[in-house]
């Protein structure tokens, strides 16, 4: 390590640090926090990866927009009049200044407030004030809004800045199965609740994400304090004999993870209401449904910063959520969240109150998601050190590498990937999956 | 729930009679004293003047369009929705060890003003408060500041008042806090 270097040369080296440390399961501590590490995952990762913005269902009508980011970089969400969705560069093609003012609203028109050129809401500049007093022959067609590529998957809506790279579809790899029973099990799929809600903390984006793809191990000492609630106690007499361990399950495909938990024994849909039984999606194949009914959550990061939750914990549930870890700066995110249910049900009120108390438990206010924001804000305090590198201080993500009781799945029973009993608990391969994608987009070989 | 930009009090034009000036101080005494618990921690007392059909709602803030026929104040989503029993929970939960979020305490400090009386009925009054709420944390001194409105039913009971119901409309879209513990509301 170079131990006065600068800061490009620093993070040039962890980046090679942490390809190097991964093979042992570690990786260097600093990378939670460090302004070179920060500019470049901005650069290298979420300038090229598939980033989710929203959700199809909440822009309902033309016109309807909402301020959304791709890493720090500001983008209009929007649906056009002809009904198709874009996540537009928010910056006028003239000086750059931004349209939007307000996180949601709907207009047919962004006017720039700077010198009044306008494009419409499917990017198209329209009107220059004195155009042909000022231009010969200004080209408007180049001058259109620069537009993100956008793709929708299930209705969950996902854009990128670079324009090559994999399609959302290739990007999602098998992972793709566990979010057919995640995001979309019933026939007509999931709507969001409300507008998402925001929280700044101080809190890397990769901790999180890490955490939310199968780190049940945090369970008993970040939330020992609600799991010893009077009302959260039922949940665990649901388990089997052999408790949770034995029915948690982590899954691995080349760039995600997640984990999910399933009852063996009866089929419990997530704790639905029966009649969701009468709804299951036809698209879903038969170990899909089987997996679905026999689960109490399913979770996982898609990778960067994208993680799900359907499934219901102690506090409440059932509830659908995907949550952004956005970065707002070295070890600083915004938490965004938003809350779907089954569209069969946004209209059930007892189900409702359900849902929201479940998906309230993982907010700020939240009895769980209190604690874990505390826990994480220090590992960016501690990161950010002159410790951390003079003593090349190694974050352990090795749990499970060299052996562990966890049993790989490999009989076909469950869907694609690398599938382990026990995971959560047992082995950190959810980590060392994120850990390598991390690495491999830092590192440019992606 | 009400919606719209800022929770407003409506113009009762009631008289200041000896009876609703007395009411006035009773209520912001109450306010004051809740505070003062709040600040301290003293969270079993406090929750000795909740009323049993209590509900406490803090609705997420959305920025707007001036003009927007939406509300900014979520009707459909909250940071939090507790009632009765999960607020007595909460509670107890800030009592365990493993309680990181207060665990240590936070330093707390609530500064409430512009008290103003609502509806009041036979035995129940409506009171809106303003508050600027101090937290610090941890021990590098850093702290976050949260601004918000407040709605507050108050119900007579043979204690005294009780709080029966609450809307915390805070100033901000983004929740400038790592959260946000019942103290802190």
């Amino acid at each position: 390590m170079s131990k006065a270097g600068n800061r490009a040369e620093r993070a040039e080296e962890l980046i090679e640090q942490t390809g190097e440390a991964l093979d042992d399961g570690k990786h260097p501590m600093r990378i939670f926090n460090d302004d070179g590490i920060y500019e470049r995952e901005l650069q290298r990762i979420f300038a090229k990866t598939w980033n989710f913005i929203g959700h199809e269902s909440e822009l309902e009508e033309p016109g309807d927009y909402a301020r959304r980011y791709i890493g720090e970089d500001p983008y209009i969400f929007v649906r056009d009049e002809e009904g198709e969705l874009h996540a537009f560069y928010d910056s006028c093609c003239h000086r750059g200044a931004q349209f939007v003012r307000a996180e949601q609203g709907n207009t047919s028109h962004f006017q720039c407030p700077y010198h009044g050129w306008t494009y419409r809401n499917d990017g198209e500049l329209t009107v220059v004030p004195y155009e042909d007093e000022r231009y010969d022959d200004l080209d408007k067609e180049a001058a259109s809004l620069v537009e993100a590529e956008v793709e929708t998957y299930k209705g969950f809506v996902f854009a990128r800045v670079v324009e090559d790279g994999p399609s959302l579809d290739e990007y999602l790899e098998e992972f793709k199965w566990y979010l057919d029973i995640a995001l979309d099990p019933t026939e007509e799929g999931l709507t969001v609740v409300g507008e998402p809600r925001r929280v700044r903390a101080e809190v890397d984006w990769k901790v999180p994400g890490e955490n939310f793809a199968g780190d049940s191990y945090h369970l008993a000492h970040t939330h020992g304090s609600s799991f010893e609630l009077e009302y959260s106690s039922s949940i665990w007499e649901r388990f089997d004999a052999a408790g949770p361990l034995s029915q948690s399950y982590s899954v691995m495909t080349d760039t995600h993870a997640g984990e999910y938990y399933l009852f063996d024994e009866e089929p419990i849909y997530m704790d639905y209401p029966e009649k969701i039984e009468d709804h299951m999606n036809s698209d879903l194949s038969e170990r899909q449904r089987e997996m679905f009914s026999k689960s109490m959550f399913i979770t996982g990061t898609i990778f960067p910063n994208a993680s799900i939750w359907h499934g219901f914990n102690p506090i409440g549930g059932p509830w659908a959520s995907i949550r952004l870890w956005r970065p707002v700066g070295p070890g600083e995110s915004e938490i965004v969240s938003w809350l779907l249910v089954p569209k069969e049900l946004e209209d059930d009120e007892e189900f409702l109150e359900r849902a929201k108390a479940g998906y309230q438990s993982l907010s700020p206010g939240g009895v769980l998601e209190a604690d874990d924001t505390e826990v994480w804000s220090g590992i960016s305090e501690s990161s950010n050190s002159a410790t951390a590198i003079e003593r090349d201080v190694r974050a352990d993500i090795s749990g499970g590498l060299e052996e562990s009781d966890a049993v790989p799945i490999t009989d076909g029973s469950h869907g694609p990937g690398e599938v382990i009993r026990a995971g959560p608990y047992l082995d950190e391969v959810y980590a060392r999956t994120l850990f390598n994608s991390w690495h491999e987009f830092m590192s440019e070989q992606r | 729930m009400q919606s719209g930009t800022h929770p407003q009090l409506d113009e009762t034009g009631d008289e200041w009679t000896p009876e609703r000036m007395q009411r006035f101080f009773e209520v912001r005494e109450f306010l004051l004293r809740e505070a003062n618990l709040l600040d301290q921690f003293e969270l079993e007392r406090w929750a000795d003047h909740l009323t049993e059909d209590v509900e406490i709602r803090v609705p997420v803030r959305v920025a707007r369009d001036a003009g927007s026929d939406r509300p900014e104040y979520s009707d459909s989503n909250h940071h939090l929705v507790v009632g009765h029993r999960d607020l007595l929970e909460r509670v107890a939960r800030l009592e365990k060890e493993y309680a990181w979020a207060e665990n240590p305490r936070s330093r707390v400090r609530h500064t409430i003003g512009n008290v103003q009386l609502g509806e009041v009925t036979a035995d129940t009054v409506e009171v809106f408060n303003n508050q600027v709420v101090y937290r610090e944390r941890g021990t590098d001194g850093e702290s976050d500041t949260i601004s918000a409105r407040r709605r507050s039913h108050l119900r007579e009971t043979d204690e005294g008042f009780a709080l029966a119901d609450r809307d915390v409309f805070i100033d901000h879209t983004i929740v400038p806090s790592r959260n946000l513990t019942l103290p802190l509301l």
